[in-house]
């Protein structure tokens, strides 16, 4: 008993994170923003050890439908990591009223516990319920957005739900045709028919379906458009969870799902080919023209989704590897970006690329760290973007596919014009007549020195994640 | 002495480079902005240390025994095979040294600068240590994040200090450079996974026995990818561009180290990994090198600005270095690798001028200057032994260099050997004619007060003018420590 608590250990205690909250959230009188945000804080940071505590746990619960191995612990880490870091950055959360608080963090707590159980979720139910779970609580969180930027939210809250929706039935349906072929809903199972039956156009049909509604969350072209409104319309913080560990956690389901089709067959390593390289030649060309900085990372976002299909596509522990370390680093860079954005937006308003100008002047380490968070979204060395597409590259190579290395590479260097804008408007636009020195407490600049070390320690010293990566990609296969 | 050199043979120099490097960035970095004459003596007083050891090493080096020595070779991340190994053997050493008399004269050369001192600095000690490390590494992985390093800070460095179309210029060249790059890595990914031997380390690389089709493959984007920055014809564009954008140190370090790193690598990487690639596309560097040399040379001959003159003198004698390479011979080898010194602290010198010529007449319009060694007959007569080395006169260091690729181009390819000095001719053609409407004639009286300049500010140029007359009078200084390295690689492509 005692050791089933210890596998469900990490879900449980943001489960008990979420009835604090809960608590809070219904509490008379009037908001206490700054105490919430505390109790916030605190608690995030105890579930980001409660869950570094539970690394190497292992075992089955719930009659083999929830699995804990070490692929799942380390995606948990990551969301908790990513939970711990977006809250921290909530202590001036101007773009919710103070009243909203307490459920801003509860949902933000509810969609980490869905993406917990969904990246450990090995049956087909349990993990579309996981799903949903998140989503939801996305759902509810992404118009409760008011002021700068207000009006947007309401119309991004009912996209983000109406794609959502579908994507979910479109899902389901996928998963209906699984259950048809392999007359089972438990992934082991499927595991073991699935390879076999792979060639067979209800087979490729059911998988196919079941990943769209991943893509949708990861933002793979068709199913991006979401993502620019969604991007542009929710309040700064929220987005810089979407965009972390949101994204992270279909990065993980969408491992376990392909690794199901066993080698794969060539119509679906086509397939996810053609896709990542429209998203990837998509999501760079558009993002050239955008001016409003979390648009340009919402694009970004959807090239980023085409370079970590190029590593799921390989069906190789090379490929898995690669996109659980790119995982990471993904979470850490998009956080600098977002961290610099809640820090130069004023009131919790958008930021456009152009409100950076002088950005070396007024906020010397945010300069810094706003350089690395896009030279590394580039793939520059010596950041870990580097690094992460340098082990996609190798996974890729290995499969034979120089080509689409080469193809990779030149988008990056494409998506180098804008990321270079950024760092223009920063480095040497001067600052505007009317600005102001941008004040950083010693708190937030303790977690700007923090991110720059992760960055650069991700980019040059890979060993450690690498190896946890590396033993729990096997894992999965 | 004897023992002298033993002991410092056994210190970790090349990794006191880069520490030296860091170190000098970090000072840059917690000294205030407000005291630019403490970065200054900061960065002079760390680039003079670096020159020293670059020195040491010159002299440490046992050319009697060759090979690759100063080995500091640990492992870095075991299960990428990816190690932290760093030597010099006679083709690095010579670059190492480049860069650190080019590094050192060019932080003299900007003891001026007043706008924004201490990000200059810091930016060029970032683009330095990655120099540094392209020179000495051995590991593939290790490479490529320092090459990428010496790359990006150029655009700072060109857009912030830079002149004449300053942000196209910055953008158009890191673009370039970074889209070379984007070949690299496939190739570097593509050795290490052909190899089998699931390592970076180069010299195990090396023994590893690659297919034709691999090596022909690598080769090639090797070539490109590097030969963007080595300003080969007909990916030079950048080149010209850079040049006139830049300020006056970043010039120098650009054309004098920076392009040499493309040279570098593809011989480095693509022709010491890829000997059969070598041999199969040197017919193909050949053609792209002499269209270099006699374009490069044509193009200069239209120019009016100087530093555009510069630039495609640059073009033009990195064109022979490619030359030098493409013909496969420890001669032309030997030339090449003399010639990417020789021309690193020429270019540097004649950057340097102009930047002082520019700082005091704000022109570098040919037609606008005129007469200037009756103004100015000092920064004059800097500019005329560096164009006169580039343009090959006998005792200078660039004639030894020239002298040996024409030799051995002309064996190996007769006909585009020729060509390739006949485009030598239009180039001595133009810098002559260049030196003589900008130094002689009839002075422009708008310049007739000028100061010339004084003995701190001439320092770097003269460290510069010597280094060219030293090696012109003894070639064999560094041609002996060449020669240790080139013949067991080209040794390498026989072998096949």
């Amino acid at each position: 008993m005692l050791s089933q608590v210890r596998l469900f250990l990490p879900e449980l205690y943001f489960l008990f994170m979420a009835l604090v909250l809960f608590a809070v959230s219904v509490r008379h009188g009037a908001p206490q923003p700054r105490r919430t945000y505390y109790t916030a804080f605190v608690l995030s940071g105890i579930g980001l050890l409660v869950t570094l505590g539970s690394l190497f746990v292992e075992g089955e619960l719930f009659f083999q439908a929830y699995k804990v191995d070490l692929f799942s612990q380390i995606f948990k880490v990551f969301l908790s990591l990513g939970m711990f870091l977006v809250v921290t950055i909530c202590s001036r959360l101007e773009s919710v009223e103070d009243r909203h608080h307490p459920e801003f963090y509860l949902f933000l707590t509810t969609c980490t516990i869905g993406m917990m159980l969904l990246v450990s979720a090995v049956e087909l139910i349990t993990l579309y319920v996981a799903l949903e779970l998140s989503s939801y609580s996305l759902y509810i969180l992404v118009p409760m957005r008011r002021g700068g930027g207000g009006e947007l939210s309401s119309e991004a809250g009912v996209k983000y739900f109406f794609m959502g929706a579908l994507a979910s039935a479109v899902m389901l349906f996928g998963m209906s045709y699984l259950y048809g072929v392999c007359h089972t809903t438990h992934l082991a199972e499927i595991f073991k028919t699935l390879p076999e039956a792979v060639f067979t156009p209800g087979a490729i049909i059911g998988l196919v379906l079941t990943l769209s509604g991943l893509f949708f969350k990861l933002a793979v072209v068709p199913f991006q458009s979401w993502a620019p409104d969604v991007y542009e319309g929710a309040s700064n913080q929220l987005v810089a969870y979407i965009a972390s560990a949101s994204k992270v956690a279909a990065m993980a389901i969408l491992i376990r799902l392909t690794a199901l089709s066993g080698a794969g067959s060539a119509y679906f390593i086509n397939l996810l080919i053609i896709l990542s390289l429209i998203g990837m030649t998509f999501g760079n060309l558009v993002a050239i023209k955008q001016r409003d900085f979390k648009r340009m990372l919402a694009y970004s976002s959807i090239a980023h989704a085409g370079y970590v299909l190029l590593g799921i596509m390989t069906m190789s522990d090379a490929g898995y590897t690669s996109v659980i370390y790119y995982g990471l680093v993904y979470l850490v860079l998009n956080f600098a970006c977002f961290l610099v954005i809640v820090l130069v937006s004023e009131k919790g308003n958008n930021v456009s690329i152009d409100q950076f100008a002088g950005l070396y002047k007024r906020a010397p380490l945010l300069a810094v760290t706003l350089l690395l968070g896009v030279f590394g979204l580039a793939g520059l060395p010596p950041t870990g973007g580097f690094t992460g597409k340098f082990l996609i590259f190798i996974a890729i190579i290995q499969k034979g596919y120089l080509w689409l290395a080469i193809v990779a590479m030149i988008n990056v260097t494409i998506s180098l014009y804008y990321y270079i804008g950024v760092v223009k408007a920063a480095y040497l636009s001067p600052p505007a007549p009317d600005s102001v020195a941008i004040p950083v407490s010693t708190s937030m600049r303790f977690l700007n020195y923090l991110v720059i070390a992760m960055i650069i320690w991700l980019g040059v010293y890979p060993e450690l994640v690498y190896d946890l990566a590396s033993i729990a990609a096997k894992a999965v296969l | 002495m004897a023992e002298f050199l033993e002991i410092v043979r056994h210190l970790p120099l090349l990794s006191g480079i880069l520490f030296l490097t860091l170190l000098g960035l970090l000072l840059i970095i917690l000294i205030p902005e407000e005291r630019p004459q403490a970065i200054k003596v900061v960065s002079a007083a760390v680039s003079g240390g670096i020159l020293v050891i670059c020195l040491l090493l010159y002299m440490g080096y046992d050319q009697g025994r060759g090979g690759l020595q100063f080995i500091e070779r640990s492992i870095w991340v075991k299960s990428l095979g990816i190690y932290y190994f760093n030597a010099v053997d006679g083709i690095n050493l010579p670059m190492l040294l480049l860069t650190g008399t080019v590094l050192f004269t060019g932080v003299l050369t900007m003891w001026q600068l007043e706008k924004r001192v201490k990000e200059y600095f810091a930016f060029t000690f970032l683009l330095v240590f990655g120099v540094f490390g392209v020179f000495m590494a051995f590991d593939l992985f290790f490479l490529f994040v320092y090459y990428d390093i010496a790359l990006f800070p150029m655009y700072p460095l060109i857009a912030i200090w830079g002149s004449t179309r300053k942000e196209y210029g910055a953008m158009k060249l890191t673009l370039y450079l970074l889209a070379g790059s984007a070949l690299i890595l496939p190739g570097i990914v593509l050795l290490f996974i052909k190899s089998g031997l699931w390592t970076f380390d180069m010299i195990a690389l090396s023994q590893a026995h690659f297919t034709p089709v691999v090596q022909s493959i690598g080769f090639l984007l090797f070539l490109f990818g590097f030969g963007v920055l080595a300003g080969l014809w007909p990916f030079h564009t950048w080149s010209p561009v850079g040049h006139v954008a830049a300020p006056t140190a970043v010039s120098m370090i650009h054309a004098g180290v920076l392009m040499k790193l493309g040279a570098y690598g593809v011989l480095r990487v693509g022709a010491f990994l890829c000997p059969e690639g070598w041999a199969q596309w040197a017919e193909l560097m050949a053609v792209l090198a002499t269209i270099g040399v006699v374009y490069g040379a044509f193009v200069g001959l239209a120019q009016t600005d100087l530093k555009y003159v510069i630039g495609y003198s640059s073009v033009s004698h990195m064109g022979l270095v490619t030359l030098g390479l493409s013909t496969v011979t420890v001669d032309g080898v030997n030339g090449a690798v003399f010639q990417m010194f020789a021309h690193g602290i020429m270019t540097a010198l004649l950057f340097s001028s102009v930047g002082y010529i520019y700082d005091k007449t704000h022109t570098k319009m040919i037609p606008e200057l005129g007469g200037m060694s009756r103004n100015m007959p000092y920064i004059s007569g800097f500019f005329i032994l560096a164009a006169l080395a580039g343009v090959g006169v006998p005792c200078l260091a660039s004639f030894w260099a020239e002298l040996l690729v024409f030799i051995a181009a002309v064996q190996t390819y007769p006909i585009r050997g020729i060509l390739a000095i006949c485009g030598l001719l239009v180039s001595a053609l133009f810098m002559l004619r260049v030196v003589a409407k900008t130094f002689y004639g009839p002075a422009n009286p708008k310049f007739a007060g000028l100061p010339d300049i004084n003995l701190w500010l001439a320092s770097p140029r003269i460290i510069l003018a010597g280094c060219i007359v030293l090696f012109g009078l003894f070639p064999w200084m560094m041609l002996n420590l060449i020669q240790v390295s080139t013949v067991p690689l080209i040794g390498r492509v026989v072998g096949y």
